[in-house]
């Protein structure tokens, strides 16, 4: 079950919110890989390719706009789900180059329902 | 001529010797009394002349020296010496007199100007006039096309009272006051009501201190709002009192407006990174709380007594109060960002909506709706969501004003009107509401965030904040004043875009 389980790297600064997050992940029957900024969630990225990136957008070191482009420069259809207290100009699409797949954006406080729900039409079966 | 031989000598002449003396004399004497006659004639008719006492003296002189003559030929028929010698006698003392009166008084005569003198002088004085004619109408072209409003107040009964002697067309402009309405009036009853009583102390001042008063007036003019400076200027008459307050008044509406414009535009920034800032550091602890919340709730679920019971209530509790803190952050959010693309769309479309949904949820209020559009597009750029989003607060904000006014008066006019029109490359939207209208001390604050007017509970203070946000983010304004048939009005100015190559885009209104 495990080896079958959906990968995701969340990538969030903020340590209760994260394990917060993983416990009700975990709880949904994903396997959780915890990154506190966009710098180390690039290099556990790069060790356990995520199936899913569920990202803040403040981080220290790396943000979430810069993670996301490094991401999407090699694996341009990888889901995005972004997380954050801003609301970006530009909408979703500020994350989203040519030929990207959709970024879906969720405004913090997390509407944890919503976000599970997209998770599952992102990552069907 | 008088004739020295004595009487009766002549007798002794020639006969016609005789009569040439005679006839001689005879019409001497008949001129000499026709001139005088002229003259006294002359004397009465021109009654300008210089010293007309002379030409009786002149008149006097020549009827004596006639009577000298008629009194010789009168002798050679019966001489009388006594009788011709008393006429000789007055005739020189006469003729003395009139000589010794002239020579004192010609150099007064010869004062007088000559007649070419005098052509001289009017055509001198006529020239004079033109001049003073010519520089008088460059003044009242200068006053005439001045910016400034001018005006002339008479000061009457002691400085109780002031009457508009002139104005000038600028006066006419800045105060929307017509001349023919104000000139020749009271100057108290004819201005603007309710700003007399605010600059009479300025007038009455002048009159009593005799110095010049400088003073600002902002009031509402049949013109609209105005806010101008005027520089009260007193005028003396001869005996040094005050008469004429000499007014000139300046116009500085559009340059407060702008320099306002400034620092509101600063003040609106830090406002705006103020909220962002507020926005997202606020949300990240309510975001773990809330997360952590349904951690909790997920483990009381299983609890099953009495207790878990009543912790469930309070996870509730404390759930409902989270999410409205996060609405609130997510409104915050709104005042200080643009969300979604822009597009160019037709303003009206959207403000009609925005009218269609309120008249939904007003119907039981009975509050009478209006919506007047011009038939063609009013093409606008930014987000037509966010755009129906200000407008429905405005319309949100009248409702409360109407429903207000009806609290004090339930028979008050319950009245919401949506107008827009073209005006100078921008479409304007106006919300004219019959509430109690906007007092002047609150215009701009009520646009800044968290101000509210209303009960605790009643509107969080954003609503017209997010519309100003979204006048902003579509390179316009908002403003609100109190039109003169009551109520407020809030308008709201929009750049006009040129309308896309395909058309207007369709509307995604998303809500």
């Amino acid at each position: 079950m495990a080896s079958m389980a959906h990968r995701i790297l969340v990538a969030e600064d903020e340590g209760l919110a994260a394990m917060a997050i993983e416990d009700e992940l975990l709880s949904h029957g994903y396997e959780v890989v915890l990154a506190p900024d966009g710098q180390a969630a690039m290099e556990l990225a790069a060790r356990q390719p995520p199936d899913l990136l569920l990202t803040d957008l403040r981080m220290p070191r790396l943000d979430g706009a810069g993670l996301i482009r490094a991401l999407r420069a090699a694996r341009p259809d990888l889901p995005v789900v972004v997380m954050t207290g801003y609301a970006p100009a530009g909408g979703q699409d500020a994350f989203r180059r040519e030929g990207e797949a959709p970024v879906s954006l969720f405004s913090k406080p997390l509407d944890m329902d919503a976000v599970l729900a997209e998770l599952r039409r992102l990552l069907p079966g | 001529m008088p004739n020295l031989a004595p009487p009766g000598v002549c007798m002794l002449l020639e006969p016609d010797l005789a009569w040439l003396h005679l006839l001689s004399d005879i019409g001497t004497g008949l001129a000499y009394f026709s001139i005088p006659a002229a003259l006294v004639v002359f004397a009465l008719r021109r009654r300008d002349l210089a010293y007309p006492w002379i030409f009786g003296l002149f008149a006097l002189f020549i009827i004596a020296c006639g009577a000298t003559h008629f009194a010789h030929a009168w002798a050679m028929f019966y001489p009388n010496p006594l009788l011709e010698g008393l006429i000789k006698a007055f005739c020189a003392a006469v003729s003395i007199a009139t000589a010794i009166t002239l020579w004192p008084l010609l150099p007064r005569l010869l004062a007088l100007p000559s007649p070419a003198a005098l052509a001289r002088e009017v055509e001198e004085r006529r020239l004079a006039e033109r001049r003073a004619l010519d520089s008088e109408a460059r003044t009242a072209a200068f006053i005439a096309n001045l910016a400034e409003a001018l005006f002339v107040l008479r000061v009457d009964q002691g400085g109780t009272r002031f009457v508009t002697e002139t104005v000038n067309p600028a006066y006419e402009r800045l105060f929307g006051l017509p001349a023919s309405q104000v000139v020749g009036k009271d100057a108290q009853t004819g201005f603007i009501p309710g700003v007399t009583e605010r600059v009479l102390p300025n007038w009455q001042r002048a009159v009593a201190t005799g110095e010049v008063q400088r003073y600002e007036v902002e009031a509402e003019t049949p013109h609209g709002h105005r806010l101008w400076q005027t520089v009260l200027v007193p005028m003396r008459n001869a005996a040094g009192e005050v008469d004429r307050l000499l007014g000139s008044a300046r116009d500085v509406t559009e340059t407060r407006r702008l320099q306002a414009g400034i620092v509101e535009s600063a003040r609106l920034a830090t406002i705006g990174t103020m909220c962002a800032g507020l926005a997202h550091e606020t949300s990240q602890p309510l975001n773990a709380a809330a997360l952590w919340l349904r951690h909790a709730r997920n483990a009381a679920t299983g609890l099953m007594t009495e207790q878990g019971a009543r912790l469930m209530a309070a996870l509730n509790v404390i759930d409902s109060q989270l999410r409205r803190a996060g609405d609130l952050v997510s409104r915050i959010r709104g005042l200080a960002t643009e969300t979604g693309e822009a597009e160019t769309f037709d303003a009206a479309r959207v403000a009609r909506a925005a009218v269609r949904i309120a008249d939904g949820q007003y119907a039981p209020d009975d509050i009478a709706l209006s919506f007047t559009a011009p038939s063609g597009p009013l093409p606008v750029t930014g987000s037509p969501a966010r755009l129906e989003e200000a407008v429905l607060h405005l319309l949100s904000n009248a409702r409360d004003a109407v429903l207000e006014a009806r609290a004090t008066d339930p028979a008050a006019p319950a009245r919401i009107g949506v107008a827009l029109r073209e005006q100078g490359g921008r479409v304007v939207i106006e919300v004219r509401d019959s509430g109690p209208g906007v007092p002047d001390a609150l215009r701009q604050s009520i646009f800044d965030p968290f101000f509210t007017t209303k009960d605790p509970g009643h509107g969080s203070g954003l609503g017209l904040s997010l519309a100003a946000a979204v006048a902003r983010g579509m390179g316009g304004g908002i403003a609100v004043s109190n039109p003169p048939e009551g109520g407020a009005c809030f308008t709201m100015t929009l750049v006009l875009s040129e309308p896309t190559a395909q058309g207007l885009m369709p509307l995604a209104v998303a809500c």
